[in-house]
């Protein structure tokens, strides 16, 4: 019965598992050797005439599986065969691939004391895929099975038995991308041959906000997560005494974050150096593959208390590779969280490809000089295709991470990454929002070299000495801002005529006064509470519908710095949606080509200001107060910006 | 409710709601056909599906709700696994689609929770991943299932589950692409990816992925006719209209395909006689394909439609009110 059902339904997963009830209580029970494998053979028989039907039915190969798990004495070359048979078939039938693999960990498992014999295996696996590749370069699955076994196969090699493995890879590939430069298959192996150099988390630098109570601030060049509290302390007469406070990142989620505020508690005191140090382990990076490679520790002067003076000065004592540098206030070493000093680290290798190392950078800056003017050469074939462009700019990229980021050398190649994003936006215009993203970065990148510069642990980087207070990225097609903790020190930014869609990099904003952000594609304000010196942003010409989309850049004004220090932000909002849309209270009834400027003013009442309110409205009452203070409603009209109340 | 301006290609067809309703409705009548008795197995799974779509098309009252629970829960077994239909043995992921279904419904009290907990746990392997049935097929999709359902009954904190082994071994499912496969060495395919992708992101571990790697991968399985494929080289199809865009949705990449196109894609596949979404243009259309391309309008902004899940392919709606919503 069985037989007939899954013939009909062979998905219908209840009759093959009662099948197999019957099989074990029934026709398996006590049954002897022989009669047992001319069973299992029977159902390996039926399950094949089966697959040829529907060589892709997942309960079919199970059943397989199965029955070579019952058997005594599988023959796995039998059914390596088998699968071979199906693989020629349909060369991209993912469970036949999935079983091959399966039949090949069986086999080693049995093989676990000889590794010559393992060896064997993935190398007779690994031509099987090169036969594969070589009837079609398009063979995707072959290419990724080659990649799960050139790891196993260079296990034990030599580092010139590697090297020439990679060669031999380098090669084929080439010959794929020759041959059919649209395949991506060939060009994603090549790229993960080449491999990544990982990149390790860059401390930007770290200065003092607030005196009164303290608050300290420290930059990352990327999203992290804190994993233990960075240690903060005072050192008095060359005792370390730990400061109590809380950490926050700014942000909604104050638990990630590129910018970290330490706010002490408060009534606290403090003497005239704080001193800040983060192990490696104190942080983790949101993107994969990056760490702080040692401890770093911070030294901040807290005698000249004039902040104007300070912010844009940062002093910094770094612990290169785990030693400490002597400098003229600090006395001794930093223990580790255990006591122990944390021992050198042996200076790291290099990456030239994603199995070979070296102790320099040649080997590296060879390979992707040679893989570069290869791609070059098809880019100039193949004006047309999307994929060598796209891989000159990745392999360009990685170049780049050799070189300092202030040479001729890193200008050269940054004009070049953008252009050709910029070529791809135009013959692959179905992913073009894509290439704007990355070319975002990259204009990013070369537009903020003057904020930042090479850490002395390279390819690290710090703030620049002098930080500039203005910075213009108008007019540049920047889609978003990509590592926003680099404008932490900025006082105005200009940021009109892009196509930035979020207002959420301003958290990191801590210094800004003035944002431009007119012309832009903005829907709704967000981020905007820990801005805590914005004054004035402009928003004209975005595409901001409702007033609450306006308001909910302010809402958690109160948990923000903001609430602390009163907010006072003028906010301009001409020709938006918003200004047609709203009526009743606000009547933004004219555009603002007929007007001029039409405003929106914005004023936040900070605690105290609210309580003092109270206080008077309960002595008082409401005839007591000659003026209402606002907290946050306003009233427009056409050209003047009125609110009842007194600027705080 | 979507109510955000995405730009429409003024030639795209319409979507065609009501007769999607009616044939999402009449799925269950179809008793003469023997294609109604081949999927059977199905059929706790496709009711997962026909309700979802019809609470994204905003008609949740179109299929008798108490029926469908009364339904569900005669096919919860002692074990506290539910099967593909009544009588049919236990299986993860129809577990997964009957308490899905009672989630929307908000009917959870219908069941045995403690149970269907007691059925994931004793799934888990060894080595994190977690089986289909007592009979051991691993893959990820198994994973994603066990995840999804324990994160839905808030019940990841049970002490019999190792998560830190099932992370570990979903990273090892990730391969030289940066996608995922179906097991260790698994080629990337797009389901696997957004069972992946969803498994991580419910587990707060979404830092092994490198989005923008993943994220180009993904971005390229648009062909020219603005349908998603699942692999390269593999022919479009509307359900991966889902399992693409919702991985991008979680990785924040959705901008990275071409929103109109993959629309007027969608909306070509509907059939004008019958109702309901085929695989791609001029097919036959199912239910499966139904959902998924409705829930892919849905997160391309496709007006008029109530906002899904990106992780749990659930109205958003339902997922704010069981507390999950501000996890990602």
């Amino acid at each position: 019965v069985t037989t007939a059902l899954l013939r009909k339904s062979p998905d219908y997963y209840t009759i093959w598992n009662v099948r197999r009830i019957i099989l074990k209580e029934g026709f398996l029970n006590n049954a002897d050797d022989e009669t047992t494998n001319k069973i299992y053979t029977g159902e390996l028989e039926f399950v094949q005439e089966n697959l040829k039907l529907n060589p892709k039915s997942y309960w079919m190969w199970n059943h397989r599986r199965w029955c070579l798990e019952s058997m005594s004495q599988p023959r796995w070359d039998r059914e390596l065969a088998m699968v071979g048979k199906f693989l020629e078939m349909d060369a991209r039938n993912f469970h036949g691939w999935d079983y091959r693999r399966y039949i090949i960990r069986q086999l080693d498992l049995k093989d676990k004391e000889a590794k010559d014999k393992v060896l064997d295996r993935a190398q007779s696996e690994f031509d099987f895929t090169t036969t594969k590749i070589h009837q079609n370069f398009s063979n995707y699955s072959a290419w990724h099975n080659r990649s799960t076994l050139l790891g196993k196969l260079a296990e034990d090699m030599s580092h010139e038995e590697r090297e020439a493995i990679v060669d031999n890879e380098f090669d084929l590939v080439k010959n794929a991308i020759y041959t059919d430069p649209e395949d991506q298959s060939a060009w994603l192996y090549e790229l993960w041959l080449i491999g990544r150099e990982e990149r390790s988390i860059s401390i930007l630098g770290s200065s003092v906000i607030s005196f009164h109570p303290l608050e300290i601030v420290v930059a990352f060049d990327e999203t992290v997560e804190m994993r233990k509290p960075f240690t903060v302390s005072t050192r008095v007469e060359h005792v370390a005494i730990p400061l109590e406070g809380e950490w926050k990142a700014t942000g909604s989620d104050s638990t990630l974050g590129s910018v970290w505020i330490f706010q002490q508690a408060p009534g606290a005191v403090y003497g005239p150096t704080v001193e800040i140090v983060i192990f490696s382990d104190d942080v983790c990076a949101v993107r994969a593959g990056s760490k702080l490679p040692s401890a770093v520790c911070y030294e901040l002067e807290t005698l000249n208390q004039n902040l104007e003076d300070i912010s844009g000065r940062l002093e910094r004592l770094v612990v290169g590779q785990n030693l400490m540098y002597d400098v003229t206030k600090r006395i001794g070493p930093i223990s580790g969280p255990d006591g122990t000093l944390e021992t050198q680290v042996v200076h790291p290798k290099h990456r030239v490809t994603s199995l070979t190392e070296s102790d320099t950078l040649d080997g590296r800056v060879a390979l992707l000089e040679r893989e570069i003017s290869a791609v070059r050469e098809l880019v100039e074939l193949e004006p047309e295709c999307k994929w060598p462009i796209q891989i000159l700019s990745t392999l360009l990229s990685e170049l780049r991470k050799t070189v300092s980021i202030h040479s001729t050398h890193a200008k050269v190649i940054d004009d070049e990454c953008i252009e050709l994003q910029e070529k791809l936006i135009t013959i692959d215009p179905l992913r073009q929002e894509r290439y704007e993203d990355r070319r975002s970065q990259l204009v990013f990148d070369r537009e903020t070299l003057q904020i930042i510069q090479d850490s002395k642990r390279f390819p690290e980087i710090e703030y620049a000495t002098k930080q500039p207070r203005n910075l213009d990225l108008s007019m540049r097609g920047l889609t978003y801002i990509p590592i926003s903790s680099y404008l932490l020190h900025l006082h105005t930014l200009n940021l009109d005529s892009n196509s930035i869609t979020s207002t959420r990099f301003m958290r990191n904003l801590l210094n800004v006064r003035r944002v431009n952000l007119s012309n832009n594609l903005i829907e709704r304000l967000e981020g905007l509470q820990h801005a805590p010196s914005l004054e004035f942003l402009t928003l004209e010409n975005n595409m901001i519908a409702k007033w609450e989309d306006v308001a909910a850049g302010f809402v958690f004004w109160g948990e923000g710095k903001l609430g602390r220090t009163g907010g006072h932000v003028k906010v301009l909002l001409g020709n938006n949606p918003v200004v047609v849309n709203e009526g009743g209270e606000y009547v933004l009834e004219k555009r603002w080509e007929d007007v001029g400027e039409v405003g929106v003013e914005i004023q936040w009442q900070s605690e105290e200001l609210r309580l003092a309110e109270e206080a008077l409205l309960a002595a008082e009452g409401e005839g007591g107060i000659s003026s209402v203070l606002m907290d946050g409603s306003r009233r427009v009209s056409t050209t003047v910006v009125e609110f009842a109340g007194v600027a705080h | 409710m979507n109510d955000e301006t995405t730009a429409l290609d003024a030639s795209a067809p319409e979507l065609l709601l009501d007769q999607h309703v009616k044939y999402i409705q009449a799925l269950d009548t179809k008793k003469n056909d023997l294609e109604y008795w081949l999927t059977e197995h199905l059929r706790v799974n496709g009711l997962y599906w026909g309700a979802t779509a019809l609470h994204i098309l905003g008609r949740p009252d179109a299929l008798d709700q108490e029926q469908i629970v009364e339904y569900l829960v005669k096919c919860q077994h002692d074990n506290g696994g539910f099967g593909g239909h009544i009588d049919h043995d236990p299986h993860i992921l129809s577990t997964l689609s009957a308490v899905q279904i009672l989630i929307t419904y908000d009917r959870l009290d219908a069941i045995q929770v403690d149970k269907v907990v007691d059925y994931i746990a004793s799934l888990q392997n060894e080595d994190g991943s977690f089986s289909g049935d007592s009979w051991g097929e691993t893959d990820t999709r198994f994973i994603f299932c066990a995840i999804n359902c324990l994160s839905l009954l808030k019940r990841l904190e049970d002490k019999r589950l190792d998560l830190q082994k099932t992370i570990d071994y979903v990273v090892r499912c990730r391969n030289f692409d940066g996608g995922f496969g179906s097991s260790p060495g698994g080629e990337s395919h797009a389901a696997q990816v957004y069972v992946c992708v969803g498994t991580l992101t419910i587990l707060s571990a979404l830092h092994h992925v490198d989005a923008d790697q993943l994220g180009w991968w993904l971005s390229e399985r648009q062909l020219k006719n603005g349908g998603l494929n699942g692999r390269p080289e593999k022919l479009e199809d509307v359900c991966y209209s889902w399992w693409v865009l919702s991985s991008l949705s979680m990785l924040k990449r959705t901008h990275w395909i071409d929103a109109p196109k993959l629309i007027r894609f969608i909306l070509e596949a509907q059939d004008t006689e019958t109702g309901g979404i085929a695989d791609r243009p001029g097919n036959m259309p199912d239910v499966f394909h139904t959902v998924f391309g409705i829930a892919g309008l849905s997160l391309l902004g496709y007006p008029g439609l109530v906002a899904v899940d990106p992780v749990y392919c659930m109205p958003r709606h339902v997922i704010q009110r069981i507390g999950l919503a501000d996890k990602h």
